[in-house]
């Protein structure tokens, strides 16, 4: 136990958040909306990374950075992407317009690992709302294009209307010696890509196997099928990233209630090397 | 050093040792037949003396701390509670306790009692505390509570030990805890000479004596009469001060013969640790195994409030006169809302909670304090309505299922 005891410890309160105001309010898709928040100082925070976003009277939800963050002018403009839940995000959803104040403090978590990420190629494998954390992954390729490799893009949603971002997929795909695959797990009309699960794409990835990181983040049962599929083409255990979800009630290591075996997900993750959590992956409620 | 080990007629040497509290080496003297954790840490420098002479110590202790509170173990409502005592004397001396899976009784025939129902826990991260009070327009308003100082009384070894596992956990991250923790200026144990039915805390190495972390310890050798040893220079300053005598050879050796025998009965009540984590480590995943031991649990969470290492806590917002006050509260893994958010549970299934409760403590802390997360104090058997027995888990798991 590597604990000094009485050496000045006690430093301010980490529950203490900011009072942020939001200044736009995007609709993605039924029940997803893309808050921009903006409050005075410099913020730091890395893609992969969250914050625990508080309502008056209800309480906080953890939520992931949803794009790369501004910083201007002494003031830091965030974006974070919310889909309706339960109490609190439907108290955010519904409940906040342009011009409301939130609560918001962070950063939490480890990120994705861009650093090392850096000269090899990059596979992203979003389904629904896990999209959102994986936003800043391809806006930061797409600013530092020359420092990495080709990038596979796989987004899935349960019908084309819940795809989040569509106003901007087009984009994605044009990003030089990029590859985006879409897919619905329902068909419709109009929709000229794959249907069915987002992780069939895993398939058609164009990429060196070798050299390479692949992020994903979606429901859990769909990782789980994401890294059995990755694994079955020939990704390495330690190539393969994941974003975990737990229920959060302070993200800073404290409430205990997101382990997942001997990890605080909020600290120790949420981004986790498959490689270091493949004991646990696999156990029903671990 | 010259002098040879009472008990064991064997030299001194030299050991390093870390401290509990700080993982900080220490030199100490050792009867060379021990290791560190064991007996004779503290040279055998027993001192002798009664009820009266604890009043004494605790008074100096008061006297040269300033002002600070006492907490310990008292009777409250037929059981025995951690709290704030008036004064010495409140500690139980004239009554026993009976504790039996889902069982506690107070006796008045006896002397001894084993531990409460409430741990030092219930002080250091107390089951309802503030975390933030916050204004309708997002203003925070601070309320700390002011300075205070406070000494331990008479805790027991294992839920010292439970401190140093919390420390690990929450110390200079949790506000609450580390504000509290560091309020306590001085720690007396009394050591467990007559371990309880439901105890096994010297197989998981957090008992029934103590080598480091403390100030003052005492041992209830006979009714009035207690040994002392002091863990601390403030400690051994007080004793002196007290004029406490030097134990004689007879209280020494009596000491040292209670002392194996609890050792040697409680280690029979659970299996090596080191077969236990091998067991659960491939038990992880055996559902049916899980199920079986946990078919009699109802997922009240008695189990983790009683636990002194058990922290898990969940907020509320409670909205009072315009402010909404944020309030931390224990939550136990057991319960069915730990887990729970709205479209899904990540523990849905009672078996999986109970299991993370036991994998936690003998798999998990280890990982994440560098120590087993269990002090073997034998609260969530004696305060299980059903009278689910840790033990019996534990065992199961070794003998492969066949007690
Ligand atoms: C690291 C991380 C990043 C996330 N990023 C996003 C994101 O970018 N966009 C998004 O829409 N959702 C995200 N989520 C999920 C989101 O936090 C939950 O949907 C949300 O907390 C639901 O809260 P609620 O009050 O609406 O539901 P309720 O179930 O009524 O919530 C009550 C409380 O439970 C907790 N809680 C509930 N569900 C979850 C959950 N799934 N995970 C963790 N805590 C939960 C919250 O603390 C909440 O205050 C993320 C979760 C985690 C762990
Ligand atoms: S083991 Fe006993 S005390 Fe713990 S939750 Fe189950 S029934 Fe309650
Ligand atoms: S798990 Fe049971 S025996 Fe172990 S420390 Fe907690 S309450 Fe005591
Ligand atoms: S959210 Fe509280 S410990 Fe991770």
């Amino acid at each position: 136990m590597k604990v000094e005891l009485q050496k000045d410890n006690y430093t301010a309160n980490p529950f203490v958040f900011r009072k942020a105001l939001v200044v736009n309010k995007v609709e993605e898709a039924p029940g997803i909306y893309t808050y921009f928040l903006k409050f005075d100082g410099e913020f730091k925070i890395l893609p992969g990374q969250f914050n625990m976003l508080y309502v008056y009277g209800l309480g906080e939800v953890p939520i992931s950075l949803s794009n790369l963050p501004i910083f201007r002018n002494g003031y830091t403009l965030l974006e974070h992407t919310v889909r309706v839940m339960g109490a609190v995000t439907k108290a955010i959803t519904l409940g906040l317009g342009i011009g409301s104040f939130i609560g918001i403090r962070g950063p939490y978590g480890n990120g994705w690992p861009l650093k090392d990420a850096e000269g090899r190629d990059i596979t992203i494998v979003g389904g629904g709302i896990g999209i959102a954390p994986l936003r800043p992954i391809i806006k930061y390729v797409e600013r530092e294009r020359e420092k990495f490799g080709r990038m596979n893009i796989l987004l899935g949603a349960r019908t084309p209307r819940d795809m989040p971002y569509k106003y901007e997929l087009d984009k994605y795909g044009a990003i030089l010696n990029t590859k985006l695959l879409l897919s619905s797990d329902t068909p419709a009309d109009g929709w000229v890509h794959h249907v069915g699960f987002v992780t069939d794409l895993i398939n058609n990835i164009d990429v060196n196997i070798k050299n390479s990181v692949v992020f994903v983040c979606g429901p859990e049962v769909m990782m789980r099928v994401a890294v059995k599929k990755l694994l079955g083409r020939g990704f390495r255990k330690e190539d393969i990233y994941l974003s975990l979800e737990r229920r959060m009630r302070c993200g800073i290591g404290v409430c205990g209630t997101c382990q997942f075996g001997h990890y605080f997900v909020c600290r120790d993750g949420p981004v986790f090397r498959y490689s270091d959590i493949e004991d646990y992956l696999w156990v029903e409620g671990i | 050093m010259d002098n040879e080990c009472y008990l064991h007629k064997a030299k001194y040497v030299m050991l390093e040792t870390r401290l509990l509290n700080t993982g900080l080496a220490k030199k100490v003297w050792s009867c060379s037949t021990m290791n560190t954790n064991e007996l004779c840490g503290n040279n055998c420098n027993l001192f002798v003396g009664g009820f009266k002479d604890l009043g004494t110590v605790v008074k100096l202790l008061q006297e040269d701390l300033g002002g600070v509170r006492l907490f310990g173990y008292k009777l409250h409502n037929d059981r025995i509670e951690f709290g704030e005592m008036k004064d010495f004397d409140e500690i139980p001396t004239t009554v026993a306790d009976i504790q039996k899976p889902g069982y506690f009784r107070i006796s008045s025939t006896g002397y001894r009692f084993r531990h409460s129902f409430s741990s030092p826990k219930a002080f250091l991260l107390p089951p309802e505390h503030s975390i933030l009070t916050v204004s309708q327009g997002y203003e925070i308003v601070e309320d700390g509570d002011g300075e205070m100082g406070v000494v331990f009384l008479g805790i027991k070894p294992c839920d010292r030990k439970a401190m140093s596992i919390l420390d690990g956990i929450l110390y200079g991250k949790s506000p609450v805890y580390t504000k509290r923790r560091d309020s306590i200026k001085a720690i007396i144990v009394e050591e467990c000479l007559e371990p309880g039915e439901t105890c096994f805390c010297s197989a998981v190495k957090a008992g029934p004596t103590i080598s480091s972390g403390f100030d003052i310890a005492y041992a209830r050798l006979y009714k009035d009469t207690l040994v002392f040893k002091y863990g601390s220079s403030l400690g051994e300053k007080i004793l002196v001060k007290a004029g406490l005598q030097k134990a004689q050879d007879s209280h020494v050796k009596a000491y040292f013969e209670m002392v194996a025998n609890a050792i040697s009965m409680m280690n029979s009540r659970i299996s090596r640790v080191e077969e236990l984590q091998k067991a659960l480590k491939e038990r992880i995943g055996d559902k049916s195994f899980w199920e079986k031991v946990s078919s009699n649990c109802v997922g009240c969470g008695n189990c983790n409030y009683v636990c002194p290492t058990c922290f898990c806590t969940e907020i509320n917002d409670i909205v009072e006169e315009g402010y909404s006050k944020r309030i931390g509260m224990w939550l136990g893994c057991l319960t069915y809302t730990y887990g729970l958010v709205a479209g899904g549970h990540f523990r849905q299934e009672l078996y999986t909670r109970y299991r993370h409760f036991v994998l936690h403590k003998f798999l998990f802390y280890p990982k994440q304090v560098g120590d087993v997360g269990c002090v073997g104090c034998g609260r969530c058997i004696t305060w299980c309505p059903l009278g689910v027995d840790l033990r019996d888990t534990l065992n199961l798991l070794v003998e492969g299922g066949t007690r």
